[in-house]
C-alpha cells in the first residue's frame, strides 16, 4: 500500500529524514519507535502532506500513485488519515459540521452520494460513544476545551467515521492514562482489516501491548536502522535505545 | 474648515414639536455654526472622513411611494413600526404596557427626558447634532415599570430616494421592565452623493430593567448612513447589544453607553463584514461613571476586497467608578491584501481599583487550522469558508432572536461563499 524509498525531508532548513525506507502492505500493522528528535513526527507530517516540511529526495508511493503529487486533501480523500499528536482547537467550527463536511467531501470523491443528515447523526452518536466521549461534544467547537486525552479520543472517533485505508497514529498514546489507552486501542483494533494498514508512531512500548504490531521499526537520525517483529519492541523496552547505540534524550 | 451650517441639507425641523423640543432643536441648530464638517484631521473621523464627500446642498426627500425591497427578508413574530423617509407610518399596535407616541404628542416631562438622552446630551457627534437641529417627528416608546415584554419590538428606518433622512427613536424602559428592541435600516440610495441617513436611538434603562438591542442594516452597499445609539443605564440595569453590520459606501455607528448606577452591566457584541470597496466605522464608548459596574465588548470584523473597517473602542472609567470590571475584545480577519482594518482601543482610567482588559488581533486565517481541515479531506475553499464563517458565527449564533440569527447566518454564508 505504501512504499517509501530513500526519503529525505527537511523542516526550517534542518535535514531530518536522511534516507528512510519502508514498505507497508494492506492488512499490516507497523510500529515505528525511536528517541526524540529521530524524525517520527516529520515522517507523519510528510505523509499527510504538510507544506512546512520539504521533501528533498526519494519516492513515496501510495496505492501505486505518487503521493508527493497529491495535495493534503487529495491524500485524505484517497484514504490517508493522520491522528495528530497535538490536535488543534477550532472554536468557531463545530465537531458535527467538521465531520459532516469531511465525510461528504470524501464520499463525493469516491462517487457516492452525500450521507443524509439522519444517517450521519446516527453514525456520529454511535462512534462518539465508542470512544467514550459525551455526545454533547458534537456541538462544541472542534477540540474546544478538550483535555489532551479527549483530543486524542476525538482523533480516533474521526478515524472511525472516515474509515481510512492508511491510518497513521502520531504518538497517539502520549499522555494517556490506561483507560484512555484501552479506548484508543479498541478503536484502532476495530478498524483492522485485510485492506487497511496502520502505522503507529510511538515513543513507548506500552501501546503495543494493546495494538499488537506485525512489524516494529526503529527510527534514529532520520533513518530506519532496525526492523523486526513485535519482540523487538519488548527488547527495546528492556534494554533502552542505548542498546542499539542510539542516544536518547530521555532515560526511562 | 467648513462648518456644518454651510451645507443646505434640504430639510426643516418639524413644526409640531413643543416648546422644550423646539428649544433643544434651536440650540443644536446654533451649534452647527461651530461644528466642523469632519475631515481627515478630525480624530474621530480620521479613517472615514474621506468617504463622507458631503455635497453643498441636498434635495428635499420626498415621501416614499415604494415598498422596500428588503421587506420580509426574514419572518419574525414581532411588532413593527416603520419610519419611512422621515414619516412614521400607520400602525395598529396597542398594548397596555408599551406606549407609542410621536414627538408631537409628548408632554413636557417626556420631552425633557428625550433631551436628556445619552446621544442628545453628547456634544461630540456632529451628525446626531444634525438630527437634533432639524428634528423630525420621531418615535417615543415607553415601557411601563415591571412589564416583561416577550414579543420583540422592531423599528424600521426606511430610506429611499435622494435627500436626508433623520429617523429618531427614544425608548424609555421603566424599572424592572424588559424588552427586546430591533433597529433595522433599510436603505435604497440612487445617488449616494445626494443621500444621507443620520439615525439616533436613545435608550433610557430604569433601575433593574433590561434591554436587548439588535441593530442591522439592509442595503445595496451604496448608501451613506451615520447612526448613533445612546444608552443610559441606571442602578442594576442591563443592556445587551448585537450589531450585525454590512459595509456600504459610508457606514458609521457610534454606540455610547453611560453606566450611571451601581451594579449596571452592559454586553456589547458586534459583527461587521465589508467587501468590494465598502466601508464601516464602529465607534463604541463606555462611560463607567458609577462604581461596581461591568462591561464586556466583543466585536469581530472581516474585511475583503479593497474594503475598510474601523473599530475604535473607548472605555472611560471615571474617578469614582471603583471596582469596575471591563473587558474589550476586537478580533479582525483580513481576507485580502488590499483590505484594511484599523483597530484602536482607548482606555482612560481614573479610578485605581478596577480591572480592565482589552485585546485586539488582526490576522489572516490560521494555517494550522486550515491544514487540519484539509487532512480530513476538506478542500481548500471549503476550509477557508468554514474558518471564516466560524470566526463570526459564535456571535451571530448568540444573537437572542433566533429568526434573525438564522437569517444572518444564511446571508453571511452567501456573502462569504461568493467572496471565497
Amino acid at each position: 500500500m505504501l512504499t517509501i524509498k530513500d526519503l529525505h525531508a527537511q523542516v526550517e532548513g534542518k535535514q531530518i529524514l536522511k534516507g528512510l525506507n519502508l514498505e507497508i502492505k494492506p492488512g499490516e500493522v507497523h510500529a515505528i519507535m525511536g528517541p526524540n528528535g529521530s524524525g517520527k513526527s516529520t515522517l507523519s507530517q510528510v505523509l499527510a502532506g504538510n507544506d512546512a516540511y520539504e521533501v528533498t529526495g526519494g519516492e513515496l508511493t501510495y496505492k501505486d500513485k505518487d503521493l508527493l503529487e497529491m495535495s493534503t486533501e487529495e491524500r485524505a480523500r484517497e484514504g490517508v488519515f493522520l491522528a495528530f499528536q497535538y490536535p488543534v482547537e477550532i472554536p468557531g467550527v463545530s465537531n458535527l459540521q467538521f465531520m459532516k463536511t469531511a465525510i461528504n467531501n470524501i464520499r463525493l470523491h469516491r462517487g457516492l452520494d452525500e450521507m443524509n443528515a439522519a444517517e450521519f447523526m446516527k453514525q456520529a452518536k454511535t462512534k462518539i460513544q465508542q470512544v467514550n466521549l459525551d455526545p454533547s461534544f458534537l456541538k462544541r467547537g472542534v477540540n474546544e476545551g478538550f483535555s489532551g486525552g479527549e483530543k486524542k479520543r476525538n482523533e480516533i472517533m474521526q478515524m472511525l467515521m472516515l474509515e481510512p485505508s492508511l491510518a497513521i497514529l502520531d504518538e497517539t498514546d502520549s499522555g494517556l492514562d490506561i483507560d484512555a489507552l484501552k479506548i484508543v486501542a479498541d478503536g484502532v483494533n476495530a478498524l483492522r482489516s485485510p485492506d487497511r494498514a496502520v502505522v503507529m508512531v510511538t515513543h513507548y512500548q506500552r501501546l503495543l501491548d494493546y495494538i499488537v504490531p506485525d512489524y516494529v521499526h526503529v527510527l534514529a537520525n532520520g533513518q530506519i536502522i532496525k526492523s523486526g517483529g513485535k519482540e523487538l519492541a519488548l527488547e527495546l523496552e528492556e534494554k533502552g535505545y542505548g542498546w542499539l547505540g542510539i542516544a536518547d534524550e530521555e532515560t526511562a | 474648515m467648513t462648518t456644518m451650517n454651510t451645507i443646505d441639507f434640504g430639510i426643516q425641523a418639524s413644526e409640531d414639536l413643543d416648546a422644550t423640543l423646539n428649544e433643544f432643536s434651536r440650540s443644536n441648530l446654533n451649534s452647527l455654526q461651530s461644528s466642523n464638517v469632519p475631515t481627515r484631521k478630525t480624530e474621530a473621523w480620521k479613517y472615514s472622513a474621506a468617504r463622507l464627500k458631503l455635497a453643498n446642498s441636498f434635495p428635499t426627500l420626498l415621501a416614499s411611494n415604494q415598498t422596500s425591497k428588503w421587506n420580509e427578508a426574514y419572518s419574525l413574530d414581532c411588532d413593527t413600526i416603520v419610519i419611512s423617509n422621515n414619516l412614521i407610518q400607520e400602525h395598529s399596535l396597542k398594548s397596555d404596557q408599551v406606549t407609542l407616541k410621536s414627538f408631537s404628542e409628548l408632554d413636557e416631562s417626556e420631552s425633557r427626558k428625550l433631551t436628556e438622552g445619552a446621544i442628545a446630551q453628547s456634544e461630540k457627534l456632529e451628525f446626531a447634532q444634525l438630527s437634533a437641529a432639524y428634528m423630525q417627528n420621531g418615535l417615543y416608546i415607553q415601557v411601563q415599570a415591571n412589564a416583561k415584554i416577550e414579543k420583540p419590538l422592531r423599528v424600521v428606518f426606511d430610506h429611499s430616494g435622494n435627500g436626508i433622512s433623520l429617523p429618531r427613536v427614544f425608548l424609555d424602559v421603566g424599572e424592572n421592565a424588559s424588552i427586546t428592541l430591533i433597529e433595522e435600516l433599510r436603505l435604497q440610495s440612487e445617488q449616494p452623493s445626494d443621500s444621507l441617513v443620520s439615525s439616533v436611538c436613545d435608550i433610557n434603562v430604569g433601575a433593574n430593567a433590561s434591554v436587548r438591542y439588535l441593530r442591522m442594516n439592509q442595503d445595496d452597499g451604496h448608501s451613506k448612513h451615520v447612526g448613533a445609539t445612546g444608552v443610559s443605564l441606571h442602578r442594576d440595569s442591563r443592556f445587551e447589544s448585537y450589531c450585525l453590520a454590512l459595509g456600504s459606501e459610508l457606514a458609521r455607528h457610534d454606540l455610547l453607553v453611560k453606566m450611571l448606577g451601581t451594579g449596571a452591566e452592559c454586553d456589547l457584541n458586534g459583527v461587521c463584514i465589508t467587501t468590494d470597496k465598502q466601508h464601516f466605522d464602529n465607534h463604541t464608548c463606555i462611560e463607567h461613571i458609577a462604581p461596581h459596574c461591568t462591561s464586556n465588548e466583543n466585536y469581530r470584523c472581516i474585511a475583503d476586497g479593497k474594503s475598510k473597517i474601523v473599530f475604535n473602542g473607548r472605555i472611560h472609567i471615571h474617578r469614582d467608578a471603583q471596582k469596575t470590571l471591563g473587558s474589550m475584545s476586537n478580533k479582525n480577519l483580513l481576507l485580502s491584501s488590499e483590505a484594511e482594518i484599523d483597530s484602536k482601543p482607548e482606555l482612560e482610567i481614573y479610578a485605581d481599583d478596577v480591572k480592565c482588559a482589552h485585546g485586539t488581533t488582526i490576522g489572516q486565517l490560521d494555517e494550522t487550522e486550515l491544514y487540519y481541515l484539509k487532512t480530513r479531506g476538506i478542500c481548500h475553499e471549503d476550509a477557508k469558508l468554514m474558518l471564516t464563517l466560524g470566526f463570526i458565527l459564535e456571535i451571530v449564533r448568540a444573537t437572542p432572536v433566533d429568526a434573525i440569527a438564522e437569517y444572518w447566518e444564511k446571508r453571511l454564508s452567501e456573502i462569504l461563499s461568493y467572496e471565497l
